[in-house]
């Protein structure tokens, strides 16, 4: 068995045997998901397929999401590692190799048990199957590959299923898991190279984005077989995906928003997700465990201007720039944009096009849609608004409906503001009460080794001279 | 004068009563439809009791389709569906309202119509809470093999789940229990699902579980826990997406 390497160094291969066997299925259930719970990527939207009535199972172009942990955060497919064993030593994961952590692998038999019998008691959408690097990434891959081959082919699962593609692995094994899989991700972890180096010193960029690129290219490619085959196997056909942790690194939100951007249009990604660094190891170039925990408001910043990326025909230099690096913790991005941008507002409903619509905060791309087909029967007002679902508190300061606002107010930007914030959206208590505070040594503790010294060096002649 | 139609609370019964109402060319202010048992009486308004046929039933179905389209259809069978008292007229009103515009088949996007404005906010509802139970129906073994799940929906959602379900487990023989309106889905193997409605079952039967469920419900249990982070714990956010009202049959709540 894969999970006993370690032990057998330490005490000699009997022993072995017997723990094995002594680990049920439910502790290395609880091992192998409490490894694989940082992964963010749970989704399981992308592809429509109907059942053939030979199998079992099917998937459903939205997704489907089964429920909830106690993280609010979706449960849609087993989220598992293969193994947790792990070669490399990357300094914010749990299942790094210097880690003492109960390791332990799954075998190809137990992952179809398990998936087959939590999908039929509709538990779960399918399967997620990533995977600590075993001796090399082709061997791993390999052994992501037979699981996958037994789950599809001997148990005949025609359900959902999300499967990593290890960096360095070879193209032939990533086509192979490719016809088998319904969506592909390779964690890009963090968003610059210099990140990489530092905090994952056996990654690199290029063995990262290698993988996608040969993603990509075989998506392309399956494209054409399928025009003119039709019953052609399908090669990832709910695309592929990507995650980056944030907080662990100094990088700003517009480096972030980015790097996101480029994924979009050079790599054709279908979704990239933001992980808020959690703090599960003690390590000097990570940034301390910090009282507040992990930075979920800038995670949800980041993901509400992800969707103005991929559904509101933004872009990233429109959201920030380098003088404005960060996004504003008090309003969200498109709020933010439209402030700075009243000149171009209000906008009259009954008038405007969709994408100047789709720019007004309040209103979504739905309602946008079912704006531009009412007003074809008749002239819309504010009370057909809150049907048609547009959200009035905050979009009666940027339109009109024949050419009157819901009520007199002024088109400025720091009455919008105040009036905006008051209706605004719950934020957590660090925010709402940040105000001034004594200075302190101790406070914002970002320790990083490499940041400190750059520090160091930017402070002010006049405060190095009190210090 | 103003003339009430009542008829059964499902779709047979709302149908037959729309059929009534349309042949009598009744006009939109001077039709209604109310349901047996729960008819709230009002003043000037006369009161027809509807003799309710399959046929009829498929008569105003394929009337809907041929003229409103198939998209229309769908949203009025779903708001037929609902358990709101104002349905009927609703529905009715919406088709009326059709005759009055140039494509009736974009119907559904003439939202300022009240009628037409209330079909889609019940059509909404209902979708949402058929999706909701795609989502958390939760099916148990019984020791003869058998997968059985017990909702409480608000709207009669089973016609909305069964092909799903049906679709992806074919090969199982499975069953939905909806103990507010006391109808079942009913699926053997490799057949078609069958709605079943007026029956007495043996409640006793469906709680005799299978070894192997209840050794999947501890392992599924123990994955529901350990997936969660512990620093990103919030219970608002968790009863946001997963309302307590659905708890209530999912394995991984009971205690």
């Amino acid at each position: 068995m894969f999970g006993t390497k370690v032990l057998v160094e330490w005490e000699g291969k009997d022993e072995i045997m017997r723990i094995q066997e002594d680990m049920s299925m439910y502790d290395k259930l609880n091992i192998l998901t409490d490894a694989a719970k940082y992964d963010v990527a749970c989704t399981s939207s992308g592809v429509e397929r109907r059942g053939d009535g030979t199998g079992m199972g099917n998937c459903e172009k939205a997704g489907i999401c089964h429920s909830f942990s106690a993280d609010g955060r979706c449960i849609s497919l087993l989220k598992i590692l293969f193994t947790n064993e792990c070669i490399y030593d990357c300094k914010y994961c749990i299942n790094r190799a210097s880690n003492d952590v109960q390791r332990t692998s799954f075998t190809p038999d137990e992952i179809c048990r398990l998936t087959m019998e939590f999908y039929r008691r509709n538990y779960i959408e399918g399967l997620f199957l990533s995977s600590g690097i075993l001796k090399s990434p082709d061997y791993t891959m390999e052994l992501i590959y037979a699981a996958l081959y037994k789950l599809r082919v001997e148990c005949n699962f025609q359900g959902y299923i999300h499967v990593k593609a290890i960096p360095g692995a070879s193209a032939e094994l990533i086509r192979r898991v490719g016809f088998l899989a319904d969506r592909m991700s390779v964690n890009l972890e963090l968003p610059t190279n210099e990140s990489l180096r530092l905090l994952a010193p056996h990654k690199n960029r290029k063995n990262i984005l290698t993988p996608m690129r040969l993603v990509q290219k075989g998506m392309m490619q399956n494209k054409q077989e399928v025009a003119v085959y039709r019953n052609a196997p399908r090669f990832v056909p709910a695309g592929q995906s990507t995650q980056m942790i944030i907080g662990a690194t100094p990088e700003s939100d517009f480096q972030i928003m980015q790097v996101a951007e480029a994924l979009y249009k050079k790599f054709e990604l279908k979704r990239v997700f933001y992980s808020a660094f959690v703090s599960v190891n003690e390590d000097t170039n990570l940034p301390a465990n910090r009282q507040e925990g992990p930075p979920l408001l800038r995670e949800h910043r980041l993901y509400q201007a992800d969707w103005l990326l991929r559904y509101y025909h933004f872009e990233a230099a429109e959201l920030l720039d380098d003088k404005n690096p960060n996004f504003n913790v008090l309003l969200d991005p498109k709020c933010n944009w439209a402030l700075k941008h009243l000149e171009t507002f209000p906008v009259e409903i009954n008038r405007a096009d969709y994408l100047t619509l789709l720019r007004v905060p309040g209103i979504g791309y739905k309602s946008a849609e079912r704006i531009v087909k009412a007003r074809k029967f008749a002239v819309l007002d504010f009370a057909d608004l809150k049907k048609i679902g547009v959200v009035l508190k905050r979009a009666l300061y940027f339109i009109t409906c024949s050419g009157k606002m819901m009520y007199p107010t002024k088109i400025e930007e720091d009455y919008i503001t105040r009036n905006l914030l008051n209706v605004g959206e719950k934020l957590p208590d660090s925010v709402k009460e940040m105000s001034f505070r004594q200075l302190n040594l101790f406070d914002d503790v970002n320790f990083y080794k490499e940041d400190l010294r750059e520090k160091k060096r930017r402070i002010p002649a006049f405060e190095q001279a009190a210090l | 004068m103003k003339r009430i139609y009542i008829c059964q609370d499902n779709i047979t019964g709302l149908f037959s009563a729309v059929y009534d109402a349309w042949k009598q060319r009744r006009e939109s202010g001077e039709a209604g439809i109310a349901f047996r048992g729960s008819v709230a009486q009002e003043l000037f308004c006369e009161y027809v009791e509807v003799a309710e046929s399959e046929e009829k039933a498929i008569a105003v179905e394929n009337l809907i389709k041929r003229h409103l389209g198939d998209d229309s259809y769908w949203d009025l069978y779903h708001a037929a569906l609902s358990a709101d008292s104002d349905k009927g007229s609703a529905i009715l009103g919406t088709m009326l309202e059709a005759r009055k515009i140039p494509d009736s088949r974009k119907i559904m996007n003439y939202l300022t119509c009240p009628h037409v404005a209330k079909v889609f906010e019940l059509n909404r509802r209902v979708s949402n809470e058929a999706h909701y139970f795609k989502e958390f129906i939760r099916f148990k073994e019984l020791d003869s093999g058998i997968l059985v799940s017990k909702i409480r929906p608000k709207s009669q959602v089973l016609t909305c789940v069964a092909p799903h379900f049906a679709d992806r487990l074919p090969l199982e023989n499975w069953m939905i229990y909806d103990q507010t309106h006391g109808m079942f889905v009913v699926h053997e193997s490799k057949k078609n699902w069958v709605l079943v409605s007026g029956v007495q079952v043996n409640i006793e039967k469906l709680d005799r579980y299978s070894d192997s469920e209840l050794e999947m419900q501890r392992l599924f249990k123990g994955f529901c826990k350990s997936i969660s982070i512990e620093e990103r714990c919030s219970y608002n956010r968790q009863r946001q997406h997963l309302p307590l009202w659905f708890r209530q049959n999912m394995v991984e709540f009971e205690q």
